[in-house]
């Protein structure tokens, strides 16, 4: 029992540190720390830039060109750049689909696909969720016939993230109707650009495009493109959420908007406030506590024993500090937070009609944002299905 | 960063829980509540085990073992709910001796690991709720010696100790923190009186009554010392609470698993599934700051003491909500004294109030909230 990371460890650490803050543009940051909307571009640039140094698919094997790190030296990664105020990377190419195209793609698939993943260059978005299908996923009915050597896909996606720049977009769609309905799924890799495909937004209460429906019509997909077997989409896509463990809880942000809590509790005045302070000291025992729930969670993939199965806790507990955070965030505003001034979060250099409105802005708009994370990854409510069911017969 | 435990330690949690096994159920623990809640003779079963010498040196015939030992002691005596004064005798004291002139430890740290006496601290005085440095007992000097003047409360196991170690004001105001000294006071010392009661889980403490009864000076400034100690006593109640909900959450979900209600198990309710699902969170972010707790223990004082607050309330929140939700889980059975599971629920609650409850320890992680937080904050 040891709470310290090694030298080598802590080197890497040193080493990713100085990477990031000589390299991470300060208008990124500056966006980044303040809540300010981050472009197309801007998601791109710091895409490029880390898939320049071989650092976007960070949790890659180096068979694929990855770096090959350790648990742990992911962990630290993400927690630098989050530190530092680094947009956050895309999931959905170096970290979702790429680990389903390296596990059971074709060598062609991975030679065709993986270099533009890597490099940042081509935008991937993910169609899983349907109008009739959320939490219930496998009951999807995005319909994908075969005929020769393509498929025909019919249907609609939703809630697709940033989809409005996607270029390729990997799809659970229906390839059978027979036995269960996870049996009869399959994984399909689609170019956005093919006719048939319509994206429109949907604007969230916050007033902001983040997601998107797609519409299928039609469209004409190679089966080429299609991943490892017909029908064991299912078993693939469930190999992808393996892979998203210690990072859904998301705790080295947490650790970061914990100090921007206190910097606008202390510039609103209410940061000796003790009802208000102790409410920050409550959210920082919290976030305490996850990390070291997180650090266990490494600390048993590094050895090999104690494994702990417990995503679901992470999912749970992480989510619901992101809506702590930025509920406190905005309370500490009071009545400054009601002013909805949709440009602020565009142009960095705004000023408002008060004192701080630049800082205040964006306060309301993440708190009703941050909903969306107890409801999305599987609601908390199915999270907790899932952690009774490793307890329970 | 590693929270395995190494293959020693392992075997000291299977020897602890091989005696709880055959030494500790569930019927001694209720003979021993029924009776007043004597634990004199438990407590001398577990130095048998050399478990009373874990914390004292080995140049005082203890075994001089780390706080991950200790956790580990901890969580299986709270998993088999043993009911003796362990962690006030066996940890705390010692941590207290620490500052005492060799003389002093010569005398009582080889019997504390023989278990010949059982010392443990007497610090709580009425009004200064979980305030440390609120000392009004007071201490002077007579002669070459020393004598005390002052009530402390709710001392663990009052009438089955062999000594007190007490903290009283030599100099300054009442909640001054220096001018704070440590003392030994042996039992049936004249002036020194025990008016003990049983307590809510089973045990026994009481009241220390002195009026003039002479002590052994440990240390003229013993704040820092006290603080300390009682770290070292939060961390193993901490521990303590760890073991003690694993074994409630288990006892749950085997109810769970087996009662019926309307034609089928509780497990097939969603309603309760969602609440065993809660209480295994709040059993995990306390189990992962009991270790955060232990492992903090050598730091320097000001990192040592924000990490141990910020610990005893994830842990004091946790113990709350596992005993509560268990015995909701449980319904009737649950409010029972015959059944094991309110024993947990009435120790887990004790434990919330050991060295300072959840608003008291927020209150001091928010005096010290710096501009970093995080584990290695």
């Amino acid at each position: 029992m040891d709470l310290q990371f090694t030298p080598d460890e802590l080197a890497f650490r040193a080493e990713v540190r100085q990477w990031v803050a000589e390299n991470l543009p300060k208008d990124l940051s500056h966006k980044v720390f303040n809540s300010l909307r981050l472009t197309e571009e801007d998601s791109r640039r710091w895409a490029r830039i880390l898939g320049k140094k071989g650092w976007l698919g960070y949790g890659w094997p180096t068979e694929f060109g990855g770096p090959g790190w350790t648990a742990v030296q992911k962990h630290l990664f993400e927690e630098e750049c989050a530190l530092a105020g680094a947009p956050r990377i895309m999931p959905f190419g170096p970290v979702m689909v790429a680990p389903v195209i390296m596990a059971f793609g074709t060598k062609e698939q991975q030679q065709r696909f993986l270099p533009g993943i890597a490099s940042g260059e081509v935008w991937w978005s993910q169609g899983y969720s349907e109008p009739g299908s959320g939490s219930d996923l496998a009951s999807l009915k995005t319909r994908a016939e075969r005929q020769g050597d393509h498929y025909i896909v019919n249907g609609q996606k939703t809630w697709t993230t940033m989809g409005q720049y996607g270029e390729w977009i990997f799809c659970l769609v229906r390839t059978s109707t027979e036995g269960k309905p996870q049996t009869g799924i399959s994984f399909l890799l689609i170019d956005m650009k093919s006719p048939g495909i319509t994206v429109r937004p949907i604007i969230t209460l916050d007033g902001e495009h983040e997601v998107n429906e797609v519409f299928f019509d039609n469209v004409k997909v190679p089966a080429d493109n299609l991943i490892g077997e017909e029908n064991k989409g299912w078993t693939y896509a469930k190999h992808l959420l393996s892979h998203e463990r210690t990072n859904i809880a998301d705790v080295n942000r947490a650790k970061r908007e914990l100090e921007r809590v206190k910097r606008i509790a202390a510039q609103e005045g209410v940061l000796d406030d003790a009802r208000f302070r102790d409410q920050v000291a409550q959210l920082e025992v919290e976030i305490v506590a996850l990390e070291m729930l997180v650090l266990r969670v490494l600390s048993a993939e590094k050895s090999g024993k104690n494994s702990l199965d417990i995503a679901g806790l992470l999912k749970i507990r992480g989510s619901e500090i992101q809506q702590r955070f930025s509920e406190l965030m905005m309370l500490a505003a009071g009545p400054f937070a009601v002013p909805f001034e949709h440009e602020a979060l565009a142009a960095a250099g705004w000023q408002g009609e008060f004192a701080h409105a630049a800082v205040v802005a964006p306060l309301a708009g993440t708190y009703f944002n941050m909903r969306k994370t107890t409801i999305y990854g599987g609601s908390n409510e199915v999270q907790r299905n899932i952690v009774a069911q490793t307890l329970l017969a | 960063m590693d929270f395995d435990f190494s293959d020693d330690q392992v075997s000291l949690r299977d020897a602890v829980a091989k005696w709880v096994d055959k030494g500790f159920d569930f019927s001694r623990r209720h003979a021993i509540a029924k009776a007043g809640g004597h634990t004199r003779d438990v407590y001398n079963q577990l130095a048998e085990l050399g478990l009373t010498g874990l914390a004292v040196p080995e140049a005082h015939g203890g075994l001089g073992f780390g706080a991950v030992e200790a956790m580990v002691v901890m969580e299986e005596l709270g998993r088999g709910l043993v009911n003796a004064p362990y962690a006030a005798g066996a940890l705390v004291a010692p941590a207290l001796l620490a500052a005492a002139p060799a003389a002093v430890q010569e005398v009582w740290l080889p019997k504390i690991a023989s278990a010949e006496a059982l010392v443990v601290l007497a610090h709580q005085e009425r009004g200064a709720r979980y305030r440390l440095h609120h000392v009004t007992t007071t201490a002077t000097q007579q002669g070459s010696g020393w004598v005390l003047t002052g009530q402390k409360s709710v001392v663990p196991a009052a009438d089955e100790a062999d000594a007190f170690i007490v903290p009283a004001r030599i100099a300054g105001a009442a909640d001054a923190i220096t001018g704070i000294g440590l003392f030994v006071v042996a039992k049936g010392t004249a002036g020194a009186t025990v008016a003990a009661y049983p307590t809510q889980d089973g045990a026994r403490a009481g009241e220390l009554k002195l009026a003039g009864a002479a002590a052994t000076l440990i240390t003229e400034d013993g704040y820092a010392t006290l603080e300390q100690a009682v770290d070292v006593g939060i961390a193993a109640a901490c521990a303590e609470g760890v073991g003690a909900m694993d074994k409630m959450v288990a006892i749950t979900v085997d109810y769970m698993n087996t009662r019926k209600q309307f034609g089928v198990t509780l497990a097939s309710f969603q309603a309760l599934r969602h609440r065993i699902a809660d209480v295994k969170m709040q059993l995990e972010l306390g189990r992962s700051m009991s270790y955060f707790a232990s492992l903090k223990l050598g730091e320097p004082a000001p990192q040592r003491r924000r990490a141990i607050s910020q610990a005893k309330v994830q842990l004091g929140q946790s113990m709350r909500h596992v005993g509560q939700q268990c015995t909701q889980i449980h319904g009737g059975i649950g409010v029972t004294d015959e059944y094991i599971s309110s024993h947990y629920f009435k120790r887990l609650t004790v434990l919330e109030m050991a060295y300072g409850d959840t608003l008291h320890h927020l209150g001091e992680v928010s005096c010290r909230m710096t501009e970093t937080a995080g584990v290695f904050a």
